[in-house]
């Protein structure tokens, strides 16, 4: 894992009360394989947009399934910008 | 048929420490838990004291560190509180019906503290950074709810919005229930942490609070004549209450019973007492009649005391109507001059204090009550604790906006 990989995961269990961190790889769906309710994840997307400094639109949040996705866009977006 | 109601387990997280063993050490060592503020920096407020919980608090030996941050400060102390009285109360939930029991919480201005901060965030980063707990961490319901989320409890569940006589009205309600048959047993208090820049401004423009700035623990001195307004605290205290039978059946320990409730309004003033003490009198004659006793036989009156000019006075006018010449038969105190006033959370640390009182037969002293108010004098226990077996006992709680709520208590 890369450093915002790192970083994604960090987030991710820190909002997952359930979740045990080394559980959490880059091919675990966040909702089914982790349990994320929505609330959960309107709480990672507020936290990922604080880290990275950028916006999430509610689309890009349908489109997203694993943690190897949330990495995917970031690096995306880190790369338009 | 009016039930008997039980007190079966007791919480407690203030400025003077997390527990009820703790509280109680403090509080009749005569130890003041008013310090300078450390929870902000209030370099621009004309308070600079506050009643803070330690930094020794630790909510981790009850709620995960992931929830903790979804829990505004009032939530993780009232949590804690509540966890505390559960265990103390021996009894094992989730119970065989879930809808026989109740959660009532008082609190006076919940997450305030999180809205203050998400209001920085809506200003600075603009809405779409609006953090997505910041409703259920601001509303005052959502204690009752975490509580009954917590130990499975479906009965009757709201939280109780009185200022500063919240939890005492959430504890009266709690007793209601039980009394009347609607729930077997209940989880009631109140918590309240608003210690922040916000809440010590306001209260500071209100010229409510005390600015005795350089001598922090000499600040809350009610009653006496040198008194300069009330010192703002953080704090929960929660409570089991149980009806007698299912106290009994159960084989638990029995601190004191609550006998008598009575509430009413002076419908005078947005932040004033009556002067005359009406209401204040009314309520304390209407707990009396719920227990059905006569007055003298209440010996012991855990006041109000904020230590603000107008309270103190109108306080001492109150229990002197209502008790006439055993007024001065009473022994009286203000734990707040100890604790400072946690608003919403103080009617049910209160509570705790004086169950504790009929318990222990100690009643704590009121801390700085060096030269009293000629316009003050009753009997407040000044400065020292003092011995007394006492069989009935009286908690005051009054709120800005009028409200006045007086619990009874009986030892067992």
């Amino acid at each position: 894992m890369d450093d915002i990989e790192k970083k994604i995961v960090d987030l991710v269990a820190e909002v997952l009360v359930d979740v045990n961190k080394e559980n959490i790889r880059l091919d675990s769906k966040i909702v089914e394989d982790l349990g994320a309710e929505s609330l959960d994840i309107y709480d990672m997307v507020a936290l990922l947009e604080d880290e990275f400094g950028m916006e999430i639109s509610d689309e890009e949040v349908e489109k997203i399934r694993t943690v190897q996705d949330v990495a995917d866009f970031i690096k995306a977006s880190q790369k338009k910008s | 048929m009016r039930r008997r109601v039980a007190i079966t387990g007791m919480g407690l997280v203030t400025c003077l420490g997390t527990g009820v063993d703790e509280n109680w050490n403090q509080l009749t060592g005569g130890h003041s838990g008013i310090r300078p503020i450390t929870l902000f920096d209030p370099k621009r407020c004309q308070t600079r004291i506050a009643g803070e919980v330690p930094s020794e608090f630790d909510p981790m030996q009850y709620v995960l560190l992931k929830e903790l941050r979804r829990l505004d400060r009032h939530q993780q102390i009232g949590l804690v509180a509540a966890c505390q009285a559960v265990e103390a109360s021996g009894f094992v939930f989730p119970p065989a019906d879930p809808y026989r029991y109740a959660v009532i919480i008082g609190s006076g201005i919940g997450g305030l503290s999180t809205i203050e901060a998400g209001y920085e965030v809506l200003r600075e980063k603009g809405p779409k950074r609006m953090p997505p707990m910041m409703i259920p961490m601001a509303v005052i319901n959502l204690l009752p709810g975490l509580i009954a989320m917590r130990f499975g409890l479906k009965g009757p569940n709201f939280g109780v919005v009185n200022a500063c006589a919240s939890s005492a009205s959430a504890i009266g309600e709690a007793y209601r229930l039980i009394a009347s048959g609607s729930a077997d047993m209940a989880i009631t208090g109140g918590a309240e942490a608003v210690v922040g820049e916000f809440a010590i401004s306001a209260f500071n423009a209100l010229r409510a609070l005390s600015t005795r700035n350089d001598e922090p623990a000499k600040a809350s001195r009610p009653f006496d004549r040198d008194r300069d307004g009330f010192v703002l605290a953080e704090g929960a205290g929660m409570l089991t209450l149980e009806s007698l039978e299912h106290a009994k059946n159960r084989g638990a320990n029995i601190h004191a019973e609550i006998v008598g409730y009575g509430a009413t309004s002076d419908a005078y003033h947005v932040v004033m007492p009556d002067p005359n003490g009406a209401g204040a009198c009314q309520a304390m004659r209407l707990a009396i009649q719920d227990a059905g006793i006569e007055p003298e036989r209440v010996e012991y009156i855990n006041a109000h005391g904020t230590s603000t000019d107008l309270n103190d006075k109108t306080e001492t006018l109150a229990i002197k109507r209502s008790f006439g010449k055993f007024a001065y038969k009473l022994s009286i105190s203000s734990t707040k001059s100890m604790t400072g006033h946690a608003l919403g959370a103080a009617g049910a640390i209160e509570a705790i204090f004086t169950a504790l009182t009929l318990e222990r037969g100690i009643i704590p002293g009121t801390l700085n009550l060096d030269s009293p108010d000629p316009e003050c004098d009753l009997n407040y226990t000044p400065k020292v604790m003092v011995k007394r077996s006492v069989e009935y006992a009286m908690s005051n709680s009054f709120a800005f906006g009028g409200q006045n709520v007086s619990l009874l208590f009986r030892r067992t």
